[in-house]
């Protein structure tokens, strides 16, 4: 408040005026509790045509989008609500533009009036005065006010109350359209909240120990543009997408639900890669528009052959590593839901016990220095994180990407088969139950079990075991008649897994006893080894009385990964 | 491959044993052992067993315990380690008389 001003209103609260003061502290109570100005700034502007003495007064707010004076509220014979003005036409734009007080006490003489109410509506403009409304960010509107009714010119008193009374009613607009902004970014929020929320509905949910894939997402802002899934198919396979939506924001979001949904149902049907990311993008490039578009990658994964299949809609590259190397192999389609009647090409390859990641490229731009991570920096990442099992593999790369900065959503879809879980055959050989075919069965498992890393002395062990069991089949099961032997020999983990299948009648397991190793005789020394050498064992005669199955375990952890 | 080769040393039937010692071939080694026990002590040369299961182990037994029956000395000479181990875990390692060579099997006095 200047100090003109505050003489007026010292001068105000003492003198003739002092109906000023009184209409300022009420006016200013009356905005300043209600945030309703559709009911508060008329009534506000009443008061003030009344106190003024004119025959009509109009509010006039800015609007930024049109770059416009609309006026918002009218009292007196001519309802000009709704009318919008630029900011170069009368003297309503002169006040705005200028920020001060305009006063016209002739106005039919005074090129500078709008005159086109006037001529419309043969209401006479005879004088005038327009004040600026003020806010903390500038002007905000105009308060004008016409025709005095003693006929009078404005003059500065008048244009000083008006000044005064005006600060009110701007500070009132102001708060009034904050308060409004901050409804508006509060139910943004909530529904960004929603989208969210649905989103990660979305998500596959992370399946037990053994499952070969894992994902993460990692969003950069509110709500992902990426996505990913996994789901099984009737024959087996496993089916994976994993895709990245352009943009930001809710409309973005929307069209990962649907580019998600689309390429689950398209992939459900087991369409072969290429051929699902073709139909993908026709149903896709009907809906999608404002240049928003899905790159993403797919495929199948058969576990019982390790064979995956996969294509890729401008996708960056997935990358197998395995043994230390690595291989790229490239997506060659474009992305979908641009262009109808793309066609996609369709990649296999063996999984075997390699690693094959996917990653969006929220993962290959983050932020490293100057620089970004890019595909040299993403194979230092698997390489500092390679001894890991899967999941924690995941999360060590996860949390070292956090470390950097995430300029864009980061999702990693890993499919490997996991080790620990999932038994590795090492032997299977099936050969007649006799003598003569012993010492071969031996070297071949000597030599799978060198292969598996077990040390020189444990493996002689186990070879007499398993060689004692077959002596036994031979002499007590098969005893003189013609049969074959099956051997296995399995990995589960930490444990070496011994089975013995034959054809021969069955044996009552309860028969089967250590003898007394105190007594020296010849015979029955087999079953003491076997007792002592492996960890357990158990004889399981077959349904039928044909057949038995003689399984034996031992436990023996595998060498380091980096030396099998 | 399998072998046996049998040697008179003095008072002592050398049956000298090669290869692995297994079911297809035990019953063999066993009867080379009983044969020669039955006219002369017996020392079995397992320096080139590679392989021996328990059938073989009970080859060996069997030429103990006869050997004992006909008052007669059953060693067993120059024991693999292969052998040795199994032997171990058959707890028979003390059961056998164990001798590093030929020259200690043929000088029975001082074996006692």
């Amino acid at each position: 408040m200047s100090a003109a001003d505050a003489h007026l209103l010292a001068k105000a609260a003492v003198g003739d005026d002092a109906y000023a003061f009184a209409l300022l502290a009420e006016l200013s109570e009356a905005l300043a509790v209600s945030l309703d100005l559709r009911r508060t700034l008329p009534i506000a502007i009443q008061r003030i045509v009344d106190y003024m003495q004119v025959q009509a007064a109009s509010l006039f707010l800015f609007d930024e989008e049109t770059d416009e004076l609309a006026c918002k509220v009218c009292v007196g014979p001519i309802d000009v609500r709704g009318l919008r003005l630029g900011t170069d036409q009368g003297i309503v734009g002169l006040a705005f533009t200028q920020a001060a007080v305009q006063i016209v006490a002739d106005a039919a003489n005074d090129e500078r009036v709008y005159k086109r109410i006037d001529e419309e509506t043969g209401f006479v403009t005879h004088s005038l005065i327009c004040v600026p409304l003020t806010a903390a960010k500038g002007t905000i509107g105009v308060l004008e006010l016409i025709n005095k009714l003693d006929g009078a010119a404005f003059d500065a008193t008048d244009a000083g109350i008006l000044r005064l009374l005006a600060v009110p009613t701007a500070l009132a607009i102001n708060n009034a359209r904050m308060a409004t902004a901050l409804i508006e970014q509060q139910r943004l929020k909530r529904e960004f909240d929603l989208a969210r929320r649905l989103q990660k509905l979305l998500l596959p949910k992370r399946r037990r120990a053994g499952f070969p894939l894992l994902a993460v997402n990692v969003p950069a802002h509110e709500i992902s543009g990426d996505f990913y899934d996994y789901f099984d198919l009737a024959d087996g396979r496993i089916g994976f997408v994993i895709g990245d939506v352009s943009g930001k924001g809710l409309d973005a979001a929307l069209l990962m639900t649907r580019a998600a949904s689309l390429l689950r149902w398209a992939g459900k049907d087991g369409l072969a890669p290429d051929e699902w990311l073709r139909r993908a993008n026709e149903e896709l490039c009907q809906t999608t528009t404002g240049g928003r578009f899905v790159c993403a990658a797919v495929g199948y994964y058969e576990r019982s052959t390790g064979e995956v299949r996969l294509a890729g809609a401008g996708f960056p590259p997935a990358l197998l590593h395995g043994d230390g190397v690595y291989c790229e192999y490239r997506s060659d389609g474009p992305p979908l839901g641009i262009v109808a009647g793309q066609e996609y090409t369709e990649t296999r390859l063996r999984l075997g016990g390699a690693a094959l990641y996917f990653f969006s490229d929220g993962v290959t731009d983050v932020r490293v220095g100057d620089g970004r991570l890019g595909q040299e920096g993403v194979r230092g990442l698997i390489d500092r994180h390679a001894s890991a099992p899967p999941e924690a593999r995941l999360r060590l790369m996860v949390s070292e990407l956090r470390q950097l900065r995430l300029v864009d959503d980061t999702t990693l879809l890993l499919l490997e088969e996991p080790r620990a879980q999932t038994a590795q055959v090492l032997l299977r050989q099936t050969f007649p139950a006799e003598a003569e075919r012993l010492r071969s069965m031996r070297a071949d498992l000597r030599l799978a079990l060198q292969r598996s890393g077990v040390p020189a002395d444990l493996r002689d062990r186990l070879v007499l075991a398993v060689d004692e069991a077959c002596c036994n089949i031979i002499r007590h099961a098969y005893a003189g008649s013609s049969g074959d032997i099956v051997l296995s020999l399995r990995r589960d983990g930490d444990v070496l897994d011994f089975e013995l299948r034959d054809d021969a009648p069955g044996v009552d397991p309860s028969r089967i006893t250590p003898r007394d190793l105190a007594e020296c005789r010849a015979g029955g020394l087999g079953v003491n080894f076997i007792d002592a050498l492996m960890d357990g064992w158990r004889l399981q005669p077959q349904a039928g009385g044909v057949g038995n199955v003689l399984r034996m375990w031992k436990r023996c952890p595998a060498p380091l990964e980096d030396e099998a | 491959m399998n072998d046996i080769v049998t040697e008179q040393r003095d008072d002592l039937t050398l049956v000298k044993l090669a290869g692995e010692v297994d079911l297809s071939w035990s019953a063999r080694v066993r009867e080379a052992i009983l044969e020669a026990l039955e006219t002369r002590s017996v020392g079995v040369d397992l320096a080139a067993v590679s392989y021996i299961d328990s059938s073989g182990i009970a080859a060996l037994v069997e030429g103990l315990q006869t050997a004992r029956d006909a008052e007669r000395r059953f060693v067993l000479i120059a024991t693999s380690l292969p052998v040795l181990a199994v032997l171990e875990l058959a707890r028979l390692d003390r059961v056998f008389t164990l001798l590093p060579d030929v020259g200690s099997a043929l000088r029975p006095a001082e074996v006692g």
